[in-house]
C-alpha cells in the first residue's frame, strides 16, 4: 500500500473526480480496467532504501467504474477495485480482496469563455474486512473517507486544456485486530487508530477533441500530520505518507466503445514506495431515455 | 434543479460531519481505588534478592510532633495545596492508578519503542546495538522478547523486594499519612490507613528508575521526568510528606542496586555469543536434526540471542531446566512432520479472516511490547480489577515477571538445543512476520502457558480464562504460519512446568496464598 494506491483510485475512467469532463444528462459510461503498480525502493521516513526481504512489491488492481450524467452539470462517479499485493522476495503472505467502494458527485457551478469551475464531494468505505495494518501487504487502510474537491479548468477551442485541482480528505479512525500498537512515539492500548487526513492537488495539461484525450499531469499527495516509519520498522496506517507524481493519461473513444491508459511515477515521497504504475481500461458509453451519448467539457 | 441542490446540500452536511469527526483516541481510564486489603503483614514476605526485609536500613523518622514534620504538614497545607495546577492534578490521577501499575506500563512502552531489529549495513552485516551509544543506529537495546522478559523481571523483582522492605518499615515506625495527622489536609486520592513512611510511590519510582536506566540507557531524560513526577504526585496529592518521599527514594535505589548486581552477572552479556552457533548446529545434528534452522532473511541475520538459554533462571535451577527440556520434535521427512507441514499448507491456502485476526491479535512482533509484556499487561489489569495493594501488585508481577524470564530462558535453551527449521524453509509464507531464530519450541506457547499457569494460581477465579487465552495464542502461531503444531503443543507443556515452579515459590513466600 504505502500510498501508491491513492493516485490510482479513480484513474483512467472517461472522467475523474479531478477533471472537468462530464457525461451528458442520462448518459452512462462504464469501465473495466486492469492496473499494476510496483516499487523496489521506498522512503523510510526520509531515507530512501531497498528491502531485500520485500524485493519488488507489486499491486495488481481490477476495477469497475461508472460515471453517470444526472444533468449535464452534475455527474455521479462510482468505483470498486479488487486488489492483490505480493512481494518478489521474503516470506510475507500476499493479500487480496475487494477494497473500497467510492462514490463522488461532481458539479459544474461556473462556466464562461472556456473557464469552468467545479466542486466535487465524494466518499469511500471498505467493502471487505481486509487487514489494514499489515503494510506493505495490506490492500487498503480500512478507513471510511470523505473528500471535498475544487477544480478549475480552462479549455481553448483548439482542444488544449489546463486543469488545476485540489482536494481535502477526512479519514475516519480505523479498527485493527490488535488492542495495542505503537504510533506517534507512544503505545496505545486500544484497537482504534487515528489516521491523518490528507490533502492532494495537481495540474493537468492536455488536449481533448474528437474523442481523443491526451494529458500530462503532476500530482501531489500529502498527509496532515501522521508519524514516520521508524528505522527498519514496518509502515503503519498512521504514517505521514507523502508523494509527488508525474504521469500521462490517454483516451480514445470514437463512439460507444473506447480505450484508455494511464501511467504514473512517484518522483519523491516519504513513507511510501517509489512506485511506477500503469492502468488500461475498456470503456462503454450509452444513454438512457434515448439521449445521444457524449461527454461535455 | 431544486433536487440537485438538495443532493449537494445533503452531501455537504454529510461531509462536514465526517471531516469534523473526533480523532481523539481513548485508551486509558483507570481511577484510583482503595485496596481491598492493605496486606499489613507483607513485611514478612520472602524477598528474591535481599536476605530479608531488614537488610536495607531505613532510618527512624522524626516523630509527628517534631517541628520539622509539622513544618512539612504546614507546607503541604498552606503552600502546596493552594498551588496545585490542573497539570499537577492530571499527574496525580495518572499515578493514582498505582506506581507499580504505571511503571510496568512505562517499561512495556519502552520495550515497544526499542523492539526494532537492526537494519543491515552496506556490507550486508547487522551491526550490534551498543549500550555505550544507545541512541545511535541501531538503537540499544533491541528489546526483543527475551530482552524484555528479563528487563521486566528485574524491575518487578526490585519493586517487590523494595516494597516488602517498605511495608516492614511502614508498620514498624507506623507514621500516619499527612491527612491522618492533620485532618484539615484534604488528600486528592482516596485515603487509607496505610502508614506513610517510607512513601511506597517513591520506593517504586526509585527502584523502577534504577533498573530501567540500565535496561534502556537512552531514556535517562524521559525516566528522570517520570521519577520526579511520580514522587511529586504523591506529595501534591498529600499522600506523603517530603521526608516520606526522600526515605522511599533512598530505599528504592538501594534495593534496586542490589537487584542489578544479579543482573550484571546473570549471563546476559554472553547471551548473544554468535561464536557458539556452529557448535550448537553440530550438536543438534548429533541429536538427529537433519535440516538445521537457517535465517530466512537477506542478508542472513544472526539468530536472536542464541545463548540466552544459559542465563540464570529465577524459580528453578540448571538441573531442573535440563530435566524439563522438551523431547526432540518430529524430524523432517517423518509422517508426523509432513502432517504438521500439510496443516500449514492448508491454512496458507484457506486462512480465514478469524484465523488472521487471532494471529494478528497475539502476534506481538516488531514494534510491540512483546509477548511477555502482553502478559504483564493482562496481569496488571487483573490486579487493578482485584483492587490489589501496591505490595500485592508487586508480588503478582514479580511472580509473573520471573516466570516469563524463566520461560524465555528455558524456551531459548530448547530452541538452540534442537536448532530446528522454520516452516518457511519449506516454502511457507507468513501473515504476521517471521521471528529470526529456530522453530521448536514456540516462544509464544512457552511464555503464555507459563503465564496462564502462574496467573491461574494468583487469580483462581480467572484460571480457565487464562488457559483459554494461552490456547488461543498457541493456535495463533499456527494460523500465522510460523510454527508447526508440535512446536506449540510441546512449548505449552513446557510452560506449565515452568509456571508450576513459580507457584511453588509463591506458596512458600509467606503471603498466605
Amino acid at each position: 500500500m504505502m500510498g501508491m494506491l491513492v493516485g490510482l483510485q479513480y484513474s483512467s475512467l472517461a472522467q475523474m473526480p479531478n477533471d472537468a469532463i462530464y457525461m451528458k444528462k442520462n448518459t452512462i459510461c462504464v469501465m473495466a480496467a486492469y492496473g499494476q503498480s510496483s516499487w523496489d525502493e521506498y522512503w523510510e521516513n526520509t531515507l530512501k532504501r531497498e528491502n531485500l526481504n520485500i524485493g519488488t512489491n507489486k499491486t495488481e488492481m481490477y476495477m469497475v467504474m461508472a460515471a453517470a450524467g444526472i444533468t449535464d452539470k452534475l455527474n455521479l462517479l462510482v468505483g470498486l477495485p479488487y486488489i492483490r499485493i505480493s512481494n518478489s522476495a521474503g516470506n510475507l503472505l500476499g493479500q487480496k480482496g475487494l477494497q473500497d467502494f467510492s462514490a463522488t458527485l461532481k458539479y459544474k457551478f461556473f462556466a464562461n469563455n472556456g473557464i469552468t469551475l467545479h466542486g466535487a464531494l465524494g466518499g469511500s468505505t471498505p467493502m471487505s474486512n481486509y487487514i489494514p495494518d499489515f503494510l506493505p501487504m495490506s490492500i487498503g487502510l480500512g478507513s471510511t473517507t470523505l473528500t471535498a474537491r475544487f477544480i478549475a479548468n480552462y479549455k481553448h477551442s483548439s482542444g488544449i486544456y489546463f486543469t488545476v485541482h485540489g482536494g481535502y480528505t477526512g479519514r475516519r479512525n480505523i479498527k485493527i485486530d490488535r488492542d495495542t500498537y505503537q504510533a506517534y512515539e507512544r503505545v496505545y492500548n486500544t484497537n482504534e487508530v487515528a489516521i491523518p487526513n490528507t490533502v492532494d492537488g495537481g495540474i493537468n495539461l492536455g488536449y481533448l477533441k474528437n474523442g481523443i484525450q491526451a494529458t500530462l499531469f503532476l500530482e501531489k499527495f500529502d498527509c496532515i500530520g501522521g508519524d514516520a516509519i521508524r528505522r527498519n520498522d514496518m509502515p503503519f496506517p498512521t504514517n505521514n505518507m507523502v508523494s509527488n507524481n508525474i504521469g500521462a493519461f490517454l483516451k480514445y473513444q470514437p463512439s460507444h466503445f473506447g480505450i484508455n491508459g494511464r501511467i504514473a511515477y512517484v518522483t519523491s515521497g516519504q513513507n511510501v514506495g517509489q512506485s511506477l504504475s500503469f492502468m488500461a481500461g475498456i470503456l462503454y458509453q450509452f444513454s438512457i431515455k434515448g439521449q445521444s451519448a457524449g461527454v461535455t467539457n | 434543479m431544486k433536487k440537485n441542490q438538495s443532493i449537494i446540500h445533503f452531501a455537504l452536511i454529510a461531509g462536514l460531519m465526517i471531516l469534523s469527526c473526533n480523532k481523539e483516541i481513548q485508551d486509558s481510564n483507570l481511577v484510583a481505588y482503595v485496596p481491598a486489603n492493605l496486606d499489613d503483614k507483607a513485611g514478612t514476605w520472602k524477598p528474591y534478592i535481599l536476605a530479608n526485609s531488614n537488610e536495607i536500613i531505613v532510618p527512624e523518622p522524626k516523630p509527628v510532633s517534631d517541628p520539622t514534620y509539622l513544618k512539612e504538614l504546614d507546607s503541604i497545607k498552606n503552600y502546596l495545596a493552594p498551588r496545585v495546577t490542573p497539570e499537577n492534578k492530571a499527574a496525580i490521577y495518572y499515578w493514582g492508578a498505582g506506581a507499580v501499575y504505571r511503571w510496568n506500563e512505562i517499561a512495556r512502552e519502552l520495550a515497544a519503542k526499542y523492539n526494532l531489529p537492526p537494519a543491515s549495513n552496506a556490507e550486508g552485516k547487522y551491526p550490534a546495538p551498543d549500550a555505550a551509544n544507545p541512541l545511535a543506529d541501531p538503537k540499544f537495546p533491541f528489546a526483543n522478547p527475551p530482552y524484555t522478559a528479563r528487563a521486566l523481571a528485574y524491575m518487578c523483582v526490585a519493586q517487590y523486594d523494595a516494597l516488602i522492605t517498605t511495608w516492614n518499615y511502614k508498620y514498624k515506625f507506623n507514621r500516619k499519612a499527612p491527612y491522618k495527622n492533620d485532618p484539615t489536609i484534604q488528600p486528592l486520592l482516596p485515603g487509607t490507613d496505610l502508614p506513610s513512611y517510607p512513601s511506597e510511590a517513591a520506593v517504586v519510582a526509585a527502584a523502577s528508575y534504577t533498573v530501567l536506566i540500565a535496561m534502556f540507557p537512552g531514556e535517562v531524560p524521559y525516566l528522570d521526568g517520570k521519577l520526579a513526577e511520580c514522587k511529586n504526585a504523591s506529595l501534591w496529592a498529600a499522600m506523603n510528606t517530603p521526608s516520606d518521599i526522600s526515605a522511599g527514594d533512598a530505599l528504592g535505589k538501594a534495593v534496586a542496586a542490589k537487584v542489578m548486581n544479579r543482573a550484571k552477572t546473570d549471563g546476559m552479556t554472553a547471551a548473544n555469543n554468535q561464536a557458539l552457533t556452529a557448535g550448537m548446529i553440530e550438536a543438534a545434528k548429533g541429536r538427529g536434526i537433519i535440516n538445521p534452522w537457517i535465517s530466512q532473511e537477506t542478508p542472513l541475520r544472526p539468530p536472536m540471542l542464541p545463548n540466552y538459554g544459559a542465563v540464570l533462571t529465577w524459580n528453578f535451577d540448571k538441573s531442573a531446566l535440563n530435566a524439563m527440556r522438551p523431547t526432540i520434535p518430529y524430524i523432517v521427512g517423518s509422517a508426523q512432520f509432513e502432517k504438521d507441514l500439510n496443516e500449514l499448507r492448508y491454512i496458507q491456502k484457506n486462512q480465514t479472516r478469524e484465523q488472521a485476526r487471532i494471529a494478528n491479535f497475539w502476534s506481538d512482533g516488531v514494534g510491540t511490547p512483546t509477548p511477555p509484556a502482553h502478559w504483564h499487561r493482562i496481569a496488571a489489569d487483573a490486579g487493578v480489577d482485584s483492587k490489589f495493594s501496591e505490595v500485592r501488585m508487586a508480588r503478582t508481577l514479580a511472580l509473573l515477571g520471573t516466570t516469563e524470564m524463566d520461560a524465555g530462558i528455558a524456551c531459548w535453551d530448547t530452541k538452540f538445543y534442537y536448532y530446528t527449521p522454520r516452516p518457511q524453509q519449506f516454502g511457507l509464507k507468513t501473515s504476521i512476520g517471521l521471528p529470526n531464530f529456530p522453530s521448536y519450541t514456540s516462544g509464544h506457547a512457552t511464555f503464555s502457558s507459563a503465564a496462564a499457569t502462574v496467573l491461574g494460581y494468583l487469580f483462581p477465579n480467572q484460571a480457565t480464562e487464562f488457559i483459554r487465552l494461552a490456547n488461543e495464542i498457541n493456535e495463533s502461531r499456527i494460523f500465522g504460519l510460523i510454527h508447526y503444531r508440535i512446536d506449540c503443543e510441546m512449548g505449552f507443556e513446557h510452560g506449565i512446568k515452568i509456571g508450576n515452579h513459580a507457584i511453588l515459590r509463591g506458596k512458600a513466600d509467606g503471603s498466605g496464598q
